[in-house]
């Protein structure tokens, strides 16, 4: 005990640290160190490598960056590579990065999304060179599968190194590693891992780790003992592990040779030895409160990790794992057993080995030892390898013996206190670490203490059997790592169950601790942070015009707006235009086409997107419609513009509709009191939504104009109708236009148009309105059997519809009688016309049964029930002074089909009253 | 790209009569900032806002409507796929305190059922101008069961705590149905019971 607090620098060892030059790897990156000092006033100026270079920790160095991508899906997404060397770990590592856009301008536009260490399983592949428009190459390491990036032929940026530079550098890192390679095993690649974190806010906080942590000391107490299969029974075990004055708060202990029967060996037994474990709870420092955290065991070797139970809850993580490197590397009587856990943010690893025994077997034991750090992965989601912590205690039976030094060759003769200095030159252990062949990194304190190994049992004398065995410093404690002191490091004699002699060291550390006050701090501002880069990486778009008003538009005119939207942002970005809800379940409503309705727009460019209008045959009704049943300002329609993972823009098109007689029911028609050009949109809309049963006129004049001329053409009109006159094949011309405004100013001017277009026209004027003309009869009317039964049905209908159904069919039925055209064929396009299921149902049974329907009106003898109601109709015209235009054409249609048919007879008039 | 770091996400509508402060609410929310100019929003915005809640980072993903009349109908179609709405009025305009029983109604036509609501009464720092009285918005909440807020963007009252006092609501309701150990979940379920989802292609 009383060596205890007295050694506790290590400055008389010789410390073996890696071999890692250090500054030639900070020659190369002079220009990126000087980053920090520029980024807040000339950040525009900072170059990708400073930016970069932002994203890592002092002493990590980015060497090159290489602009690559992944096709993720069907996007290419853009990756920035780039080499990085830690000049504290002495070891190099790919990083792949995510840019939000490039090139990036500050750090927050990149996120690492891969680290890729330079061990011995990283393998950069590019045996399958693609076409030249696909450069592709693989980046694999550890058993992960390798992860395909592509390339272009050439780079943007001056800072970019090409290709093949980039792949000579990485594998003249990864072959600087491996030259020697006893380095190798020592270099450390923990510091990787701090970037290996998932989710960018965790990344972010390791990056900014600095700013919270503090450090808080602990005691750590490691103990080794070779028991050589004896039992614990009656030994002063607390000489051992409670030799320091202050209760240390973890303890690692270490115990060899705990059971090596062959049964042991073969059936490799892993069962903690629970009642030496619990002789080690009662023999810790009594001055504090011990619980067991973990045991490992591995045949003869077991560690055991106790912990003071205040420090408990610091724990935050505790993983073991063994590694057998006895016979055939398989069998468990040589090899070792660690365990690895976390103190508040330090990671600790505890090792106990029993390295190859004898004293020619140097190689062997260097072999185990490299063997042991190579192989050991833990299970835990990082599989983190002994280097890959913070502070490493190596413990254990390590086997290395003392080189005969001349003079000193008996057992006798090195038992002399003052003699381990002596000693210790020819420790092999010492040797090889100085030549660099084991244990790399590591230190050892002073020893002050006897040569641990060979004793009889029961005695501190040194083998006196036959084999004479030389003492050697069979049993050792190493560490690595920062921020470790060493308080005491001895062995203790009067423990004599076994042929070695019990050792012990005591380390205060400095752990790496979170101060939760400064760490709320941080975190808060890191997810600030995260969510402005966030809001700020939003795609945005500008749109030329959100309202495209069109003015005022006209029935069967198409009118075109262009407007450009602008890639706003510092990436591709996609957009369209959003579906509206059923039952619409378009982006637009029928008489918009807008195109494109999906794009993507590269960084900086424009794209113009066309909106067209058209009020025609396929749209008016249901615009009309709209016009008609929207309460608030009519717009024809708002786009939504979708901004892929941003915004929604609204689009208005808006304007005004100019009225015309197409589309409008035959009571809207026979309520206007002048031409339908001297209306507007809000007129029109208002008497669309007129019920009352007042009407100006019997039938609508525009009806009438049309009956009168296509009457007056005589033989002319043959063929005028036919079946595709459905198809308004002359609406879809321009001089259609010119029937359109001699009918909505009630034009006195010759008929701008064919007999063919007038019989059109007639067609769509009865055709477009919202209901069909024998609404809302239709159904009822189609199961009538005798005319007189359907004419009573027909006298329900309102008056402008009765009148136009009774004239009508006296027009047609002249015109079938006259052989202007075929009875058939008006039957079916007038069945289908003034019959119109609003349904939408296609039925070819319902079709036949129209036409039925409608030749029982129009062919021969049916017609006497109609006359009366002709001329009730045309004196029910009111007293406007249109009057006389109005009633003209009708009394003159009156007579000329009364003349042409049955005159009289007929008493079934239709009462129009 | 990195794995997104929230343990669930919830998303909240701003609505309520145009000019009476939505996006500036929105604007101090998730940038802490203010400005005094009036740009009307024509169309959705959205910003992200993450917070703690009982150990539990929640995202919010706050989505900004345009208030003007034109754009009611349209707006409505957003109503579907929000956990929390905040409805607001303006207190020194009475015509936007009297629209509150229609957007509420609105809600009832249009948000899922279970949507949690906040009725915000926004500028409260205009005092001198003031024609809404706490105590009437205060009513209109109770009426409806509704919790309620005066609010400035302005001077930063009670922003913050409006919107963590939503979430909580909408996370104690979570919390009864699942468990947060698939953090996701939450969300999805949620979309998948709509009949046809709201912004499919926008979350993020």
């Amino acid at each position: 005990m009383s060596s205890l607090g007295g050694g506790a620098a290590s400055n008389s060892i010789p410390t073996i640290s890696a071999a890692v030059s250090s500054s030639s790897l900070a020659s190369k990156t002079s220009a990126s160190n000087s980053s920090d000092a520029l980024s807040s006033s000339n950040r525009q100026l900072l170059t990708t490598i400073q930016i970069v270079q932002q994203k890592f920790k002092e002493n990590e160095n980015v060497l090159s960056i290489f602009e690559a991508y992944q096709i993720i899906g069907q996007e290419h997404t853009s990756r920035i590579l780039c080499l990085v060397v830690s000049v504290a770990g002495g070891t190099y590592a790919v990083f792949s990065m995510a840019a939000s856009r490039l090139p990036p301008r500050s750090c927050s536009d990149l996120t690492i999304d891969k680290v890729f260490p330079l061990n011995e399983s990283f393998c950069m592949g590019n045996d399958r060179k693609g076409s030249i428009s696909q450069l592709q190459f693989t980046l694999k390491c550890s058993d992960e599968q390798p992860v395909k990036y592509f390339y272009y032929p050439l780079s943007s940026d001056n800072d970019v190194v090409d290709f093949d530079t980039f792949q000579a550098q990485v594998t003249s890192a990864k072959m600087s590693m491996v030259l020697s390679p006893s380095e190798s095993t020592a270099l450390s690649f923990a510091w990787v891992n701090d970037y290996r974190q998932i989710g960018e806010v965790k990344q972010e906080m390791k990056r900014r780790e600095h700013e919270y942590i503090k450090y808080k000391d602990f005691t750590i107490y490691c103990a080794t003992y070779n028991v050589n299969n004896k039992s614990y029974i009656d030994s002063p075990l607390h000489l051992w592990l409670a030799a320091s004055e202050d209760a240390p708060d973890i303890y690692a202990i270490a115990l060899q040779e705990l059971d090596t029967s062959a049964k042991a060996i073969t059936f490799s037994e892993n069962r903690p030895d629970y009642m030496w474990i619990m002789k080690m709870l009662e023999s810790v420092h009594d001055k504090g409160e011990y619980e067991e955290l973990t045991s490992v065991r591995l045949v003869g070797m077991m560690l055991t990790v106790i912990v003071k139970r205040e420090i408990r809850s610091s724990i935050t993580r505790h993983n073991v794992k063994t590694i057998a490197r006895g016979i055939l590397n398989t069998l468990g009587n040589k090899g070792g057993v660690a365990v690895s856990l976390q103190l508040n943010e330090a990671n600790l690893c505890f090792v106990n080995s029993h390295l190859a025994a004898h004293m020619g077997f140097v190689e062997a034991r260097n072999e185990d030892y490299h063997g042991i750090v190579k192989g050991l992965v833990f299970d835990d989601e990082l599989r983190r390898t002994i280097n890959d912590h913070d502070h490493i205690f190596w413990i254990g039976d390590l086997n290395y013996r003392i080189e005969e030094p001349p003079g000193l060759q008996l057992p006798v003769a090195r038992s002399t206190a003052h003699s381990a200095e002596i000693l210790l030159k020819y420790d092999q252990l010492r040797q090889e670490m100085r030549k660099g062949n084991c244990f790399e990194g590591y230190t050892e304190g002073p020893i002050n203490f006897r040569p641990t190994y060979k004793y009889d049992p029961g005695t501190d004398n040194y083998d006196s059997s036959e084999k004479q065995r030389a003492p050697a410093y069979c049993d050792r404690i190493l560490w690595k790592g920062s921020r470790i002191t060493q308080l005491a490091y001895n062995s203790v004699m009067d423990i004599r169950q076994s042929d070695h002699k019990p050792v012990y060291a005591v380390f205060r550390v400095s752990i790496k601790t979170r101060d939760d006050h400064l760490y709320k701090k941080v975190h808060e501002e890191v997810l600030k942070l995260l969510d402005k880069r966030e809001n700020e990486s939003q795609p945005q778009i500008i749109v030329e015009k959100t309202i495209i008003d069109f003015g005022m538009v006209r029935f069967n005119e198409t009118v075109v707006s262009d407007f450009t939207v602008s890639n706003a942002c510092p990436m591709q970005v996609g957009f369209e235009f959003k579906r509206k809800d059923p039952p619409l379940n378009a982006i637009c409503e029928k008489w918009l086409r807008v195109e494109p309705w999906k794009e993507k727009l590269m960084i900086d460019s424009t794209k113009s997107i066309r909106v067209k209008l058209s009020a025609n045959v396929d749209s008016i009704t249901s615009l009309l419609q709209k016009i008609r049943t929207t309460n608030w300002k009519f717009d024809f329609d708002i786009l939504i513009l979708q901004v892929e993972n941003g915004p929604h823009i609204f689009i208005t098109v808006t304007g005004e509709y100019k009225p015309s007689c197409f589309g409008l029911s035959m009571e809207t028609l026979c309520r206007t009191d002048r031409p339908l050009c001297e209306y507007d949109q809000q007129q029109i809309k208002d008497l669309m939504n007129d019920e009352s049963p007042e009407f100006r006129v019997t039938m609508p004049r525009e009806f009438f104009l049309l009956i009168d001329y296509l009457h007056k053409q005589g033989p002319k009109v043959e063929g005028a109708f036919t079946l595709d006159s459905l198809e308004f094949k002359h609406a879809r011309n321009v001089e259609f236009n010119d029937i359109r405004d001699w009918l909505d100013t009630w034009s006195n001017n010759e008929f701008p148009g064919t007999p063919q277009a007038a019989a059109e026209a007639l067609l769509m004027l009865l055709h477009l309105p919202e209901k069909p003309l024998l609404d809302p009869y239709v159904d009822d009317l189609l199961k009538t059997k005798t005319t007189a039964e359907a004419m009573e049905l027909v006298s329900l209908l309102s008056s402008p519809k009765r009148n136009v159904f009774v004239h009508l069919c006296m027009f047609l039925r002249e015109g079938i009688e006259r052989k202007y055209y075929n009875g058939m064929h008006v039957a079916t396009i007038f069945g289908r016309v003034l019959l119109r299921s609003t349904k939408k149902s296609d039925d070819y049974y319902r079709d036949i049964n129209c036409r039925e329907f409608m030749q029982r009106f129009i062919s021969n003898g049916e017609m006497s029930t109609l006359s009366s109601s002709s001329s009730s109709a045309s004196s029910a015209t009111g007293s406007h002074h249109n009057h006389h235009r109005a009633t003209t054409p009708v009394a003159k249609m009156k007579n000329s089909a009364s003349n042409a048919s049955l005159s009289g007879g007929s008493t079934a008039a239709v009462d129009s009253s | 790209m990195a794995k997104k770091t929230y343990d669930l996400l919830f998303k909240l509508l701003l609505i309520g009569d145009s000019g009476v402060g939505k996006t500036c609410i929105l604007f101090r929310f998730s940038d802490d900032a203010f400005t005094s100019t009036f740009i009307s929003t024509i169309g959705i915005d959205f910003k992200i806002k993450t917070v703690e809640l009982r150990g539990k980072k929640i995202k919010l993903q706050i989505w900004d409507t345009a208030g003007q009349e034109r754009f009611h109908t349209i707006t409505t179609s957003y109503y579907r796929g929000a956990m929390g709405i905040m409805l607001v009025y303006d207190i020194t305009n009475e015509k936007s305190f009297e629209n509150i029983v229609k957007w509420l109604r609105n809600i009832d036509e249009h948000a899922n059922e279970d949507v949690e609501k906040m009725i915000l009464g926004n500028k409260c720092d205009m005092t001198d101008k003031r024609v809404v009285s706490k105590e009437r918005g205060e009513a209109i909440a109770r009426e409806h069961g509704i919790r309620f807020k005066e609010t400035s963007a302005k001077s930063n009252i009670n922003i913050e705590s409006a919107f963590c006092e939503l979430a909580e609501a909408i996370l104690d309701k979570t919390a009864g149905r699942e468990s947060a150990e698939n953090p996701e979940r939450v969300v999805i379920d949620r979309r998948n019971n709509e009949k046809a989802p709201a912004y499919k292609s926008c979350c993020s």
